[in-house]
Parts: C-alpha cells; sequence; structure tokens
C-alpha cells in the first residue's frame, strides 16, 4: 500500500488472531485478553488493533465475559 | 442436556471445607437432574479486577457439567440466595469442542475452550 515518494508510509494492519491461527476465544483466558482492553479497560476498537471482524466480535464476547467474572475491569477508575 | 460452564465466585474468606460442601451443592442437582458433571476446576483464590461487596478477592470454581437448561434457571436463583456466592456465570460451552473425557489429563488449560453462545446468567 505504501507507494514510494510518500510522506506517510501506511502498513497494512493485520489480525493478529488468524496471523496466530487462533480457532476461538476464551473468556477464561484473560491473559490474552487483556492485550485487547486499553489501560482504561474499554475493548480496542477495530480500526485501531486491525483484528478481522471475526475475531473482534469474539473478544468483544469473550471480554465482557471476562468483566463479570471480573477478571478483566470494567473500568479502571475504582480501586487504588 | 446441553453442556455448560458454571463459573462461581465464592466469598475468599470461605474454608476449604466449606467450599467443598458449596460445590457439593451444585454438583448434587446436576446428578439429580439427570445431568452429569463432566470436570470441577479450583482456580483458587484470585484477585478481582474489581471490588465485588467490598471484596478484593474470591475463590473460583469452575463447573464443567451437562444439565437440562430447566436446571440453569434454578441454579440461578439458588446462587443468588447464596449469600457466600460473590458471582457465578452459566454460559453453553462450545459443542464443536472434543468431550472432555476424551481429553489427555487436562492440567488446567484455561485457553481452548468457550466462545459459545447466549445463557449468560448474571448476578
Amino acid at each position: 500500500m505504501a507507494r514510494e515518494g510518500e510522506s506517510r508510509s501506511f502498513r497494512r494492519k493485520f489480525c493478529k488472531l488468524c496471523l496466530d491461527k487462533v480457532e476461538r476465544i476464551d473468556y477464561k483466558d484473560d491473559r490474552r485478553l487483556a492485550r485487547f482492553i486499553t489501560d482504561r479497560g474499554k475493548i480496542v476498537p477495530r480500526r485501531i488493533s486491525g483484528t478481522c471482524a471475526r475475531h473482534q466480535s469474539q473478544i468483544t464476547e469473550a471480554v465482557k465475559r471476562a468483566r463479570i467474572l471480573a477478571l478483566l475491569p470494567f473500568t479502571t477508575d475504582q480501586y487504588r | 442436556m446441553k453442556l455448560y460452564e458454571t463459573t462461581i465466585i465464592y466469598d475468599p474468606s470461605l474454608e476449604e471445607i466449606r467450599i467443598n460442601e458449596e460445590i457439593e451443592k451444585v454438583t448434587q442437582p446436576i446428578a439429580a437432574a439427570g445431568g452429569e458433571v463432566i470436570d470441577v476446576q479450583r482456580w483458587g483464590k484470585k484477585k478481582l479486577a474489581y471490588l465485588i461487596r467490598k471484596r478484593r478477592d474470591g475463590t473460583y470454581v469452575h463447573v464443567k457439567h451437562k444439565s437440562p437448561p430447566t436446571l440453569i434457571a434454578e441454579m440461578d436463583r439458588r446462587f443468588r440466595l447464596n449469600e457466600s456466592v460473590l458471582r457465578h456465570l452459566s454460559v453453553m460451552a462450545p459443542k464443536d469442542e472434543p468431550l472432555p473425557e476424551a481429553a489427555p489429563a487436562e492440567g488446567g488449560e484455561p485457553g481452548a475452550d468457550a466462545t459459545a453462545a447466549p445463557a449468560i446468567v448474571q448476578d
């Protein structure tokens, strides 16, 4: 995508989960999910993380479940 | 009969023996309803990502079981009434997952399963 001579160089984003051939994302795997939330606890949008639609929806589902089980925070305002 | 995964967070002050009793209270009705308890995992005491009823920790128990769907509602009701349960979640386990009986001795690998559909029970 990046053409030579252009000041701004684009790098094509790719789905990291597709690269790792992840079949399904587990809500119990909070370590993996932690990569897809911001430091405030929000789910990172596709446009930033570059995940494919299929994996993004799995992430969303899993993060929401993990939040219920207090494996991931809803927000980081509390505590501290 | 459907395959479910139920995770329960108990009060961290519960002793081991009481936890065993509590697990019994979960597994007994499953068997009584003609279901089957496939696996009981104790994750032990874990730090919570946020306070639940002013507790910072919780004792996690994860139960994989085959149950009639009506039992899930009943389980939910009991968990809500149970003061020692801080949080619980029942979800349907993915059906295309190989049955745990066939799987080689699992050592708590929390990365292989789950993602299925509905049946989210929250308190």
